[in-house]
């Protein structure tokens, strides 16, 4: 491994020295906001990092990792995704109290684990990564510990995770003994299809597409805000990262495309049914991230990977947006998951609801906003692929959808008589979430500079 | 220079978003500062950009979004047509802004009004420079929405909510005709770029999509069928009737088909029925206005009607004409809608024309600026700015018939009939009313500035032979419309032409009978099943989610299970 070698993995050693500086600050100072501090730091040069080491790719560094475009994109949505999110929980965390720095420990550790998994070109780093990824999310899941909810979701996402890791790595050793190598660039041709499927399995839990979806709204009710928040974005997009990857360096079969597309219409199906009459805010996300994940299926069966990188920035904006203002109204004792919380926002704390509406305004799916374009694209990528029965059940599964979003939105603005107290915005986080609305506007209405960004991204995995 | 044109729209919606999202920190004058100073600035880069202006040409920002062949811009184009409208609006619009800051003072929803205000400005301005149909279509949009908003400003008054709701519904059958006409469009022609789609609309079927695209024209620009939501439009507060009558809103009609003549003029039969639509409007609101005891809703049917002598000319294929009388007639129903402002503010809000009187005296300034409105609206000979328009539009009427022309006669007629009957009830005879002057520079500036626009702003082009014998007999008529009204200042019993009535009896009761007598029958399941099916399938869906570890493990597992099986066996 040569200096340029560690040059080029900056990123990664940014946030990982982050994590541990974070770790150590937290050993000798137990204060809450000199963690978040650090955190903050160590993020952000994992994002400047990012974009000063882009004259270097692509680049091999040993056979596990490629920093090339396509990881860099990735490594730049995480960090800053994950930015994001320490700066939004800090007054959510304030206000639950108790020791909170570890939080920003394992979130440290968890983007870091995206990142390897979206630099990974080797099974091996896909499992490191993936794990690296998995195993701080079981004690963030659970990190409210006085929640019974909480607890229990962590198990359940414990026991999951492990068992579809088994699997994972089963469908992996398969590939193995038939291939014998590791590499995906080497995987092709004889490729075992039953390995393909277990994998497919493991991969699918991941992003909580159906069937594999039971866990996400138990899961996404049950951890605090932005844990769940990390789920939506870090852990969702990282996973659909090494995805994009893996099938473009091994190539598509026509049995593994039927088994995805029946896998993207049951997710668009199931979860936009199954949020409509849903009365917690947290619960209704996580079906409608099922929903997503299928349009994002979508995306990448019609072969259209920047189409799908720009779904997924849209949909890290349009998440974090809603997500932050959940966490920036959650109290003491409970989030503010219940519908009857956002009744009459708009009157209490406009520039809250404002990013709510622009938020849900996205997910639905409604111009001006980057969900607009983001399905636009999709919906033409997939129409060039000749994929109708996709598009199709898209665009029926999205009607349905605007119901249940509407009902969001109409509730912001419901007039209330007495209104319960909610918590105020930090600076700090109002304008992160200022921001992150002027980017949902833009993705809407000037998607060129980031399309630009896409394409050449994309360029880097064929 | 022409580089700054994307700034004309944009200032505007600056100062909305400033309003809007940073204003709450603002102090009262600063509001008004950034609410004209926005209007203001775009007015001056209008000018500059007028100034430069050589030869039609775009600006295209970016590409919004690419399918296939169709890729809307946002982007804008600067001809002679959409200069002219842009100077007006953001020039007639800053001297509204000027007055309302005076108008509205006091009024609580000071910072609302002028970010509305702003984002009305922006989207008509939006609406004119558009290079695409789509985009126009956005600020066609925007400027319903605002109008909405505006005339239900004082939304503490169900009535005034009613007004902006009926305003809202009756130009939104309009707008689908509109939508649907750009779907004809993007269907037949594949591309929403109005350059493009008027020189292919040759080999389409030019008839259905002017015919659809008039329908939108219609209902924004209040011509029949579609006029009865303008004179309840009066609800909101009075610079806003100005910006809707003079500068924005019921000209985008008139801005459309001039932009899309082309089309129109492959469709002879469709250009009749702008014209004669055109003629109708134009004498049943000038009867319409000859009833009214509000001296508002007397300006408002006067817009209607005026709006009907443009859609006349537009109809006769003089659309110059049409769009110079549109600039004159900005500038003097601004400064009529002002002066009337100015004369209720000083009476208390009374509206009545039969309580006032006399007021002459009292309140010199309006009475000039109003005297000069109404002589530059009837067209007065040789001093005013109407009287050029107006005889240009006249002289093509002569051209294509004697017919027309004598229906713009009797137009005219009316026109200064009813105006002038409105002076002499006003301003002459015995006081009635107690008079409190409101005397405020930022009234009486926008007001006197407007006054002068309405005496020289027709002076700069002058298209039509002024002493062909015809225009000697407009102006006589017109001269005599002053003689008949000063002889009917009683007030008039007839009730004018009862749309609302007839709407009602013809369309909302038929429809809410219909609605409830076939209330609960199968034809409603079309609307009932996909919800109940919806429903139906979340109860099945929701009852997966047992909440079970064992349960979601089996879930996991059997999805393996199916994988397993597509990938071996497919």
């Amino acid at each position: 491994m040569s200096g340029r070698d560690v040059v080029s993995l900056l990123p990664m050693l940014m946030v990982a020295g982050g994590a541990v500086a974070t770790m150590l600050v937290a050993g000798f100072w137990r204060r809450h906001r000199l963690a978040q501090r650090v955190t903050v730091v160590g993020l952000a040069l994992g994002f400047v990092s990012v974009l000063w080491i882009d004259s270097e790719t692509p680049r091999h560094v040993t056979t596990l990792l490629v920093i090339d475009r396509f990881a860099l994109l990735f490594m730049g949505l995480l960090t800053a995704a994950s930015f994001t999110i320490a700066v939004l929980s800090t007054g959510y965390w304030d206000r639950k109290g108790g020791r909170v720095e570890e939080f920003y420990v394992l979130l440290q550790v968890a983007a870091l684990g995206g990142m390897v998994l979206a630099a990974s070109r080797h099974l091996v780093s896909f499992f490191l990564g993936l794990e690296l990824l998995t195993v701080p999310l079981y004690p963030l899941i659970a990190y409210s510990r006085a929640e019974d909810r909480s607890i229990e979701a962590g198990v359940k996402y414990l026991v999951l995770a492990a068992g579809s890791a088994a699997i994972l790595l089963f469908g992996m050793a398969l590939l193995y003994a038939e291939a014998g190598t590791l590499e995906f660039g080497r995987l092709g041709g004889g490729l075992a299809p039953a390995g393909l499927a277990l994998i497919l399995v493991g991969v699918g839990f991941k992003l909580g597409v159906a069937p594999f979806h039971l866990w996400v709204p138990d899961v996404y009710e049950g951890a605090p805000a932005p844990v769940t928040a990390l789920i939506a974005t870090v852990s969702k997009g990282a996973m659909f990262a090494v995805l994009l990857r893996f099938l473009q360096m091994t190539g598509m079969t026509p049995s593994l495309e039927a088994a995805l597309g029946v896998i993207a219409i049951a997710s668009m199906a199931l979860g936009n049914v199954s949020a409509l009459l849903q009365d917690n805010v947290k619960r209704l996300l996580g079906y409608s991230s099922i929903a997503h994940l299928g349009y994002l299926l979508v995306a990448l069966l019609a072969g259209g990977i920047d189409v799908a990188a720009y779904y997924l920035l849209a949909y890290f904006a349009t998440v974090l947006g809603a997500f932050g203002v959940v966490m920036a109204l959650s109290g003491r004792d409970r989030d503010a998951d219940d519908l009857a919380d956002y009744r009459g926002l708009y009157w209490r704390q406009p520039g809250a609801a404002l990013v709510l509406v622009a938020s849900f305004l996205s997910l639905a799916g409604l111009p001006i906003t980057g969900g607009f374009l983001a399905k636009v694209f999709v919906v033409v990528s997939g129409l060039r692929s000749g994929l109708w029965m996709l598009v199709a059940a898209l665009a029926v599964t999205s009607a349905v959808g605007v119901f249940y979003y509407l009902r969001v939105i109409v509730t912001v603005f419901r007039k209330v008589e007495e209104a319960p107290p909610s918590p105020r915005l930090s600076r700090a986080a109002g304008a992160v979430l200022g921001i992150v609305m002027g980017l949902l506007v833009w993705l809407g209405v000037w998607p060129e500079p980031f399309q630009r960004i896409m394409v050449s991204a994309a360029g880097a995995l064929r | 220079m022409q580089d700054l044109l994307w700034l004309v729209p944009g200032l505007p919606l600056l100062g909305f978003l400033v309003l809007s999202l940073a204003g709450g920190r603002l102090s009262r004058p600063a509001m008004a500062a950034v609410g004209t100073g926005s209007v203001g600035a775009s007015a001056m880069v209008a000018t500059l950009v007028a100034l430069g202006f050589h030869e039609p040409f775009r600006q295209v920002l970016w590409e919004w979004m690419r399918v296939g062949e169709f890729a809307p811009t946002i982007g804008f184009r600067l001809d002679a047509l959409s200069l002219v409208m842009i100077l007006v609006i953001t020039w007639v619009g800053f001297l509204i802004h000027a007055y309302s800051c005076a108008f509205m003072a006091g009024d609580a929803g000071y910072r609302r009004f002028f970010a509305i205000m702003n984002l009305f400005v922006a989207a008509m301005l939006t609406l004119v420079l558009a290079d695409n149909l789509l985009f126009l279509y956005l600020g066609w949009e925007g400027v319903g929405l605002c109008s909405y908003l505006l005339i239900g400003f004082w939304y503490q008054d169900p009535a005034n909510g009613r007004a902006a709701r009926k305003a809202f519904i009756v130009t939104r059958v309009g707008d689908t005709a509109f939508a649907i006409g750009l779907f004809f469009l993007i269907a037949q022609v594949g591309t929403l770029d109005i350059e493009e789609a008027m020189t292919r609309a040759g080999s389409i079927s030019a008839a259905t999509a002017a015919a659809l695209l008039l329908g939108g024209a219609v209902g924004k620009s209040a011509q029949i069928p579609l006029q009865v939501w303008l004179p309840d439009a009066m609800a909101g507060p009075t610079p806003v009737s100005a910006l809707i009558h003079a500068a924005t809103m019921v000209t985008a009609g008139v801005y459309l088909i001039a932009r899309t003549q082309a089309l129109f003029a492959l469709a002879p039969v469709v250009q009749t029925m702008v014209a004669v639509i055109g003629a109708a409007t134009l004498l049943l609101g000038g009867i319409g206005a000859l009833a009214q005891r509000d001296i508002k809703r007397v300006l408002a049917y006067s817009t209607m009607s005026q709006i009907g002598l443009m859609f006349l000319a537009l109809g006769l294929g003089a659309w110059p004409a049409a769009i110079f009388h549109f600039m004159t007639h900005a500038f003097f129903k601004a400064l009529l809608f002002l002066a009337a402002g100015s004369v209720t503010l000083s009476l208390h809000h009374e509206h009545d024309i039969f309580r006032m009187g006399g007021l002459w005296k009292s309140l010199p300034i309006s009475f000039a600026t109003f005297l000069i409105g109404a002589a530059s609206l009837s067209g007065m000979p040789f001093v005013t700015a109407g009287f050029f328009s107006k005889e240009s539009i006249l002289g093509s009427a002569w051209e294509r018939g004697v017919g027309w022309w004598s229906v713009a006669l009797v137009g005219v007629l009316l026109t200064s009939l009813y105006i002038f009957r409105v002076v002499f009830i006003v301003f002459f005879g015995e006081a009635k009313t107690s008079v409190a002057p409101r005397r405020d520079v930022l009234l009486t500036l926008p007001m006197v500035a407007l006054a002068i626009l309405a005496l020289v702003g027709g002076w700069i082009p002058i298209p039509v032979g002024v002493f062909e014998p015809h225009v000697g007999v407009a102006s006589v008529v017109s001269m005599a419309g002053i003689v008949i009204a000063w002889s009917l200042r009683a007030p008039l019993a007839f009730p004018g032409v009862d749309f609302d009535g007839l709407y009602e009896r013809a369309f909302v009761r038929p429809f809410l009978r219909l609605a409830n007598a076939v209330g609960r029958d199968p034809a409603d399941a079309v609307s009932f099943g996909p919800a109940w099916a919806a429903a139906t399938a979340h109860r099945l869906a929701s009852a997966t989610q047992t909440g079970s570890l064992r349960w979601y493990a089996a879930g996991i597992v059997f999805g393996g299970v199916v994988l397993l099986a597509v990938v071996l066996w497919w």
